[in-house]
């Protein structure tokens, strides 16, 4: 009996000790990150140039999209103007990002986190509590709908729910229907987030890229309030909605000639993700000494 | 006056180079303006919208030729990205102006992206870059 009371004693004292941790594999990202661009800065920063789709997965209805784009519609078609990133580009673009956890106060429980980023005040709700996704017709958001759960030191996050969008700031759209799944992990003071994008409109593999922050006490993200203006005279009469018919844009082959790169390359597609598309080129790679535009 | 326009000079290189990184990002500048090419034009502002994603600087401009005047729209930094260097009282109408830019790809659009700018007949002068 006394073995019995002791063995019960201690099973009770570890249960206690456990119960006052989390999982053991949760992990609290609240703070604010301001974003770091080592990787991909010309394409988040100042952006793409035109039809430099390399390394993206895209069908040839993403591919008419793209060339089908003109870069004046944003300014010219007022809607366009204040319109916010999707869900997955607010994490790829110019994105320092504000992280609140919101615990249930019953229970001590996270049940979300919050995220801010500084781009036209974007907010998103990334849940914890196990709630499902709303069915397939919902509406949709710029943010889109997000949960999450922890597995292996990291949070995997599942979105669905996001309106069409963009992918890339040169053409490339992103559909309503897409998935977006992210893989959170800390190390030290830097947040490292990986995206895989399933767009089964646009792509026919998935779109696997990578992000960083790092841990800024200092940040300060201010509110980003956009207002809608006449931005310029094109087409003021409001009728306008600038693009190219196909086959009539004009810079189709402008970033292949200035880098002297393969068209074949810069127009995207699955296989261009892989390295085995130089030996399928059958061209050699594009010489530094004949570049004229941002060579450094 | 001469202290004045050097102050502003240098604060708008230095909070720009501060902005970059936490302006905004709203469309590809490669896409929409041929980043190797400057232009410069000289006319009278006629209006400026400060304001985010990207203010911008509207300038009529008189033809050489033909004398027309021609409205061009100037894209700058938005205005959180400009705070500390620019606001809405650091230029008006009528004010003559001398900008330099990357020009659209349409020459028909008569816009440029900013790069520099100075009020001729006054004390501010802007050059930097933002994102």
């Amino acid at each position: 009996m006394k073995t019995t009371t002791l063995a019960k004693l201690a099973g009770c004292t570890l249960a206690l000790l456990l119960s006052s941790f989390v999982t053991g594999q949760e992990i609290n990202f609240a703070g604010d990150w301001s974003a770091i661009f080592h990787e991909d800065e010309p394409e988040r920063l100042p952006g793409p140039p035109l039809v430099e789709w390399a390394g993206l997965p895209l069908n040839e209805a993403g591919k008419m999209r793209g060339l089908t784009w003109d870069p004046n519609r944003i300014s010219v078609v007022t809607e366009l103007q204040c319109r916010e990133h999707g869900g997955d580009y607010s994490m790829r673009g110019l994105a320092h990002m504000r992280i609140e956890r919101v615990i249930d106060e019953r229970n001590q429980q996270a049940i979300a986190f919050k995220t801010r980023m500084n781009f036209h005040n974007q907010e998103r709700t990334i849940w914890l509590d196990g709630r499902a996704h709303p069915p397939a017709d919902a509406p949709h958001t710029w943010a889109g709908f997000s949960t999450a759960h922890f597995e292996n030191g990291m949070m995997v996050v599942n979105t669905t729910h996001q309106k069409q969008s963009y992918t890339r700031r040169n053409g490339i759209p992103a559909s309503a229907d897409r998935a977006f799944t992210e893989y959170w992990y800390i190390h030290e003071n830097i947040l490292t987030v990986v995206t895989v994008v399933d767009d089964p409109v646009f792509y026919t593999e998935p779109l696997v890229r990578s992000q960083n922050w790092v841990l800024n006490p200092g940040l300060r993200i201010t509110s980003n309030n956009c207002e809608y203006v006449l931005e310029t005279p094109i087409g003021d009469d409001g009728q306008l909605v600038p693009h190219y018919l196909p086959g009539e844009n004009p810079f189709v082959t402008e970033t292949a000639e200035i880098y002297h790169l393969p068209i074949e390359g810069l127009q995207g597609g699955a296989e261009t993700m892989y390295p085995e598309f130089r030996e399928q080129l059958g061209q050699p790679l594009g010489d530094s000494r004949f570049c004229t535009l941002d060579c450094e | 006056m001469k202290q004045r326009m050097l102050t502003a000079f240098v604060l708008s290189l230095g909070f720009t180079m501060f902005a970059v990184g936490a302006g905004n990002a709203h469309h590809s500048f490669p896409a929409t303006y041929v980043m190797d090419e400057t232009q410069t034009i000289e006319g009278t502002m006629v209006q400026f919208l400060f304001r985010n994603p990207h203010s911008f600087v509207h300038v009529m401009v008189s033809d050489e030729e033909t004398g027309e005047n021609q409205r061009w729209a100037v894209e700058w930094g938005g205005a959180s990205a400009l705070a500390g260097s620019v606001d809405r009282s650091s230029l008006k109408p009528g004010d003559q102006v001398r900008i330099s830019g990357q020009p659209g790809r349409n020459p028909e659009d008569h816009r440029l992206r900013m790069q520099s700018l100075e009020v001729i007949d006054g004390d501010f002068v802007w050059q930097g870059d933002f994102d």
